[in-house]
């Protein structure tokens, strides 16, 4: 691909070959670029401005850290209708924890993930070990976890969350250095992280780039490296500048960022992740293989539960509240931001990457036609419209690739 | 041929399996010796499969017994199997298209360069040059070990799957239908794959529909009838005579162990 081949290396037929190869991801990308541009022009600039960019991360959090879950079980062919209710739920308990037990923040979040693997693991049960069908088997955790939410919110309705460090999580930001004269109203630790996550994302692109070449890897050629380089800098360094502008980098945002960087990681680079594939690819084979089928759903769907937890926590201390609705349709939308991300849903494929991009796409068109004041009942249908069309999308350039 | 005076690598005795009330298996013997390739042949539903499968240990069989090397083993799973140096290639391909080619080769076996508690970062360099080595080794053709096992052609994942089960240390190679939905140059392609095997010491049994494949390639071949063994003799001669004779035993015109199904011969 690089310079075997002898001819000239021509800068549009390797962008061209690039855009081919990697068409789904580069589209969603520029999709959510479009998307914002649009919405930012529609809206007179309040789209892109630092606090609707800010809020749109803190609204987007619950929903990323469920996709990030869901698109390991669509991976291996399954589906949790649970988590939605799952997160309401364990919300409640954090905040019944936190207002009746009088236990610290720290400790309720402990329990809650606790409770939330437990939860993973009997679902992982169900599905792996009985064999039930995950969608009946995690419809069945649906209307559970749903009652159980009315149960703990039955009293009072709306259970109020006073702890202030628990209600920080959805609401706060991390802290700045106090400075009147250098850059006053920016918020300077957002501006250094921004500016160390663009070093640290060079250093290691080229790195790596190094190392693929000593293996004779596929890369890319270098001016397309260097464009690439330029691009994804100005990205970080844009929503740095964008996020300094207001508050900074929220507590959310580095939680949605901790998880999927380490997701990522597991999903790429360990062998659990690749085991994960295996599995979603033809579970005979890798049962053949000597992977055990059954424990990697229960770790699947375990992580599941957990992150349910983590959402839960995100929005219950976002509202400052747990509800008796709360979490409702969650899982829908995970499952929409995976598939939007390019998740396949007859399973194997996907990356949390992806459903965080996903994420983002299907909250910033409820955000922006919010700001546009279109009516709810519009911004369902252009949802859908987009549902449709990144799955529409994904089949006809897969069938293409077969040919 | 030296291999008479060796103790044979696998020797399978009187092998009974029963799927409810049908009995796939009546008690059939089998000898591999080392660095033999064995041609298993016999109508659909003979028993093949079921055959190859305990071998390999993905079946248990209600009665009989296996000996590796002279030894007695039980296998209860294909990892008994695998630890032993036999490995099977699955009718149905065992391949996970979603998978590039390395992966594919190392599922189940990927190479950890350091861990982190209970995960196990791979070592991706590692396994790529050895997969490039590994089809080296076999001359198997392919542009980039990188490329998603589902944009091959069905002899390159069939050349992929008999190159996985070959990988480590494989001492029994087991060939299940390994041309069946091939093309003729792809088939091929396949049969010279087998011969470099041979050439390389390993041990094969492959099963085939096709004579000819088996003609090709087999230095002995045995023919399976309704679960029985009804034929097992040394591939010589030339094509013709010999499809007429295996054919005889196939539609069970003739039959060298007729009396004593588990006789030794
Ligand atoms: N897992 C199974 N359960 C029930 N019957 C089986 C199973 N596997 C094989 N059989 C039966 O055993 C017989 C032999 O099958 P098989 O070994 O696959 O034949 P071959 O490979 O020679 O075509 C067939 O009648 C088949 O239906
Ligand atoms: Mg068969």
């Amino acid at each position: 691909m690089v310079k075997a081949d002898g001819s000239k290396p021509s800068f549009l037929k390797d962008l061209n070959t690039l855009l081919q190869q990697n068409i789904r991801e580069w589209g969603m990308y520029i999709a959510l670029v479009v998307i914002m541009a649009y919405f930012t022009i529609a809206t007179k600039g309040i789209f892109i401005s630092s606090r609707n960019i800010a809020n749109l991360i803190n609204q987007t959090g619950y929903i990323a850290v469920l996709a990030v879950g869901m698109t390991l079980v669509i991976i291996i062919s399954h589906i949790d209708l649970s988590v939605g209710y799952l997160s309401g739920f364990l919300g409640a308990v954090a905040a019944t924890a936190m207002e009746t037990w009088n236990f610290s923040a720290a400790t309720s979040i402990f329990l809650i993930v606790i409770l939330g693997a437990l939860a993973g693991l009997f679902s992982g049960f169900l599905v792996g070990q009985m064999r039930i069908p995950a969608f009946v088997a995690t419809l069945a955790g649906w209307l559970g976890y749903r009652g159980a939410l009315q149960l703990v919110t039955m009293s009072k309705g709306t259970i109020v969350i006073t702890n202030e460090a628990y209600n920080a999580i959805g609401n706060g930001y991390i802290p700045d250095i106090s400075s009147t004269t250098f850059l006053p109203g920016v918020h300077k630790v957002t501006l250094i992280l921004g500016g160390l996550t663009i070093l640290l994302y060079i250093w290691n692109a080229i790195n790596s780039r190094k190392r693929m070449l000593s293996y004779n890897f596929k890369i890319l050629p270098r001016h397309l490296f260097i464009i690439k380089l330029i691009f994804v800098s100005i990205l970080i360094a844009g929503i740095a500048w964008i996020l300094a502008g207001y508050r900074g980098l929220s507590w959310t945002a580095v939680v949605i960022l901790i998880i999927v960087l380490f997701y990522n990681f597991i999903m790429t680079r360990t062998v659990l992740g690749r085991h994960i594939y295996a599995v979603g690819g033809n579970p005979e084979a890798a049962q053949l293989s000597g992977i055990s089928v059954k424990k990697i759903t229960y770790v699947v769907f375990c992580s599941m539960g957990v992150l349910a937890a983590i959402s839960g926590v995100l929005y219950s201390s976002r509202f400052k509240s747990a509800t008796t609705t709360a979490g409702t349709l969650f899982e829908l939308d995970a499952i929409a931001a995976a598939f939007v991300g390019g998740a396949s849903p007859s399973g194997g494929i996907g990356k949390v990457t992806g459903s965080i991009i996903g994420a983002f796409v299907m909250m910033s068109l409820t955000s922006g036609m919010n700001l546009m004041g279109i009516d709810i009942s519009y911004q369902y249908i252009v949802r859908a419209m987009v549902l449709v069309a990144a799955v529409v999308f994904d089949v006809a350039t897969r069938n293409r690739k077969k040919i | 041929m030296v291999e008479a005076e060796k103790i044979p690598i696998v020797e399978m005795h009187n092998i009974k399996k029963n799927f409810g009330g049908l009995q796939a298996l009546k008690g059939v013997d089998l000898v591999l010796h080392h660095n033999e390739v064995l041609g298993l042949v016999g109508d659909n539903a003979a028993g093949k499969s079921t055959l190859m499968k305990i071998l390999s240990g993905a079946y248990i069989p209600d009665e009989g017994e296996i000996l590796i090397e002279g030894k007695k083993v039980h296998l209860t799973s294909s990892w008994d199997a695998r630890q032993l140096g036999i490995e099977m290639v699955y009718q149905d391909l065992a391949l996970a298209n979603n998978l590039d080619v390395v992966a594919n080769v190392f599922m189940g076996r990927e190479v950890v360069s350091f861990r982190l508690g209970p995960l196990g970062v791979m070592d991706e360099h590692y396994m790529e040059r050895e997969t490039e080595r590994l089809l080296d080794r076999l001359k198997i053709d392919i542009s980039s070990v990188r490329l998603k096992v589902d944009s091959l052609s069905g002899g390159q994942r069939q050349a992929v799957a008999i190159a996985r089960a070959t990988a480590f240390n494989t001492k029994v190679t087991i060939m299940d239908e390994p041309t069946a939905a091939l093309s003729v140059a792809a088939i091929e392609k396949v049969l010279d794959l087998v011969r470099e095997l041979k050439a390389q010491g390993n041990s094969i049994i492959i099963i085939s529909h096709r004579l000819e494949d088996i003609y090709q390639v087999s230095d002995r071949m045995m023919v399976l009838r309704h679960g029985r063994k009804v034929c097992d003799t040394p591939v010589t001669g030339d094509i013709d005579s010999f499809r007429e004779h295996v054919v005889a035993y196939i539609v069970g015109a003739r039959d060298d162990f007729a009396e004593e199904g588990s006789d030794q011969s």
